[in-house]
């Protein structure tokens, strides 16, 4: 079994800790997030040191420091993705293009993960009917 | 004069929707970009909406080449949050169903990418191959695209007497006519022209963009999740990674004609070493623990990722799915710069994008 190491992060450490981490050529495997329990997004970002994967998670926090500069376009499409989809804003990353969503869709914002489905489903076709 | 070529989302080189916008200054291309999301179904929202058995069958349909491969890792994370221990028998077989689909997946690519290079009576005899394939899939799992071979705790199926000759007798079948392809691959003129020093990625790019699998291997970059950290009893198994230096379309052909040969060795070994007993956990559903955790597969196209969290409930609270084209894809400009539009096309398709799968 691959193993899995859970480790909480403040907002301040990401940067440092990216930095640490290329500098010593471990592979940034990929940034996740979701919304937990309180509604507030959940963060992590798993750096594959094998065998395994830690996972260092940043809690409650919306607004984040980009990684992008460090870990290049394996760090950029990550937070692209986030950005769109769960309505996280990384500082200094460029978001004016989109990514996955359409740009005519929910504003070309689309967010849907923290869109009811119900609401997405609504908010489309109204715009049928429009 | 500098000129800007759109290529996609719909062109009919291109089996899937992506959108790349090459800057050409004459025939060479100095620039490009690469646009996705013409696919996106919506389907990490629906596996949101969905029980884990329905999210089993929901994650096989992300992509219809490698479907085993997602229905796998999904299944696999559940079991570690669970802490679900799996028999042997039924690893065993999920190894066999694995590395079918990674050759025939190796096989399809090898056919397009010698149809694009312009060989096409090559390209038949490669999809003859891998039609040899597909059947015995279709023989072992009962399907011939989304297999619905993993189920929670083991496999659906096992392999009789019979299955294991027809499978042996298919390896030695494609064993030799792989040498003969790989022989031709390696001598022929055409092939040489169309690829060495073509869509060059250097290993310090590869490892800078974060490129995976196949792709990376044949960048010089050894990475295979198989062996780096063993999972599903891949540490039983000895087999090689198909590494290669030159860091070209052509170093792309060789790494997955070496993998080819690895996977029937995999296969030939999981069989002689069928180990006995049971191969899953029978009719028992088991209950799924509140937890995250993220697996990696080594699919065909490199590593998949899949990261799952649950809350206690029979729902996901969130299954986050990164495919191998994920992190190939933004190779694809700084491989096509400053070569020629004729290229592109071959260029894009070395990485052996799969873009439904990517937008999903």
């Amino acid at each position: 079994m691959q193993e899995y190491k859970r480790i909480s992060i403040t907002k301040d450490e990401i940067v440092p800790l990216a930095e640490k981490m290329r500098k010593n050529g471990v592979i940034l495997a990929m940034i996740h997030g979701y919304l937990g329990k309180d509604g507030l997004p959940v963060i992590s970002y798993e750096y594959q040191v094998d065998p395994g994967i830690e996972s260092y998670t940043v809690e409650g926090e919306k607004v984040l420091p980009t990684i992008s500069h460090i870990y290049d376009l394996a760090a950029e499409w990550p937070e692209r993705e986030l950005s769109e989809l769960i309505d996280i804003t990384f500082e200094g990353l460029d978001t004016s293009k989109r990514l996955f969503m359409p740009e005519s869709m929910l504003e070309g914002q689309g967010h849907i993960f923290v869109t009811p489905m119900e609401e997405l489903i609504e908010k489309v076709q109204k715009k049928k009917e429009d | 004069m500098s000129y800007i070529v759109p290529i996609g989302p719909y062109h009919p080189s291109l089996e899937e929707p992506v959108h790349a916008r090459l800057i050409t200054d004459g025939e060479l291309i100095s620039d490009a970009e690469v646009f996705i999301g013409y696919n996106h179904r919506g389907i990490e929202k629906l596996c949101m909406e969905r029980n884990f058995i329905q999210t089993l069958v929901l994650v096989e349909r992300v992509c219809g080449i490698c479907s085993h491969s997602h229905a796998l890792t999904y299944a696999l994370t559940l079991e570690s949050i669970s802490g679900i221990k799996v028999p042997k028998k039924g690893q065993y077989m999920r190894v066999i169903t694995a590395e079918l689909e990674r050759l025939h997946s190796h096989y399809l690519w090898l056919g397009i990418a010698l149809h694009i290079i312009g060989h096409d009576s090559l390209f038949m005899h490669s999809w003859d191959d891998r039609e040899a394939i597909m059947d015995a899939l279709e023989d072992l799992t009962g399907n011939r695209v989304n297999y619905g071979m993993v189920t929670y705790g083991g496999s659906r199926r096992e392999m009789s007497l019979e299955q294991k000759d027809r499978i042996l007798k298919m390896l030695d079948k494609i064993e030799d006519s792989q040498k003969r392809l790989t022989e031709f691959l390696l001598a022929d003129k055409t092939v040489a022209l169309r690829t060495q020093g073509v869509g060059v990625l250097t290993t310090e790019d590869a490892i800078r963009i974060g490129a995976i699998g196949p792709h990376a291997r044949a960048s010089n970059v050894p990475v295979d999740v198989r062996i780096d950290s063993p999972y599903c009893c891949y540490e039983d198994f000895e087999f090689n990674k198909a590494v290669f230096h030159t860091c070209d379309v052509f170093a792309r052909v060789v790494v997955r004609c070496l993998e080819n040969m690895e996977s029937i060795k995999i296969i030939r070994q999981a069989i002689d070493s069928m180990p006995q007993g049971a191969y899953n956990l029978g009719n028992r559903i088991p209950t799924i623990k509140p937890g995250e955790y993220m697996m990696r597969h080594e699919a065909p196209r490199g590593q998949l990722c899949y990261k799952v969290v649950t809350n206690g409930t029979d729902k996901n609270e969130r299954v986050s799915i990164h495919v191998p084209t994920f992190r190939n894809a933004p190779t694809i400009p700084t491989m096509l710069k400053g070569n020629s539009v004729a290229d592109a096309g071959l260029i894009i398709a070395s990485i052996d994008p799969c873009f439904s799968c990517m937008d999903r």
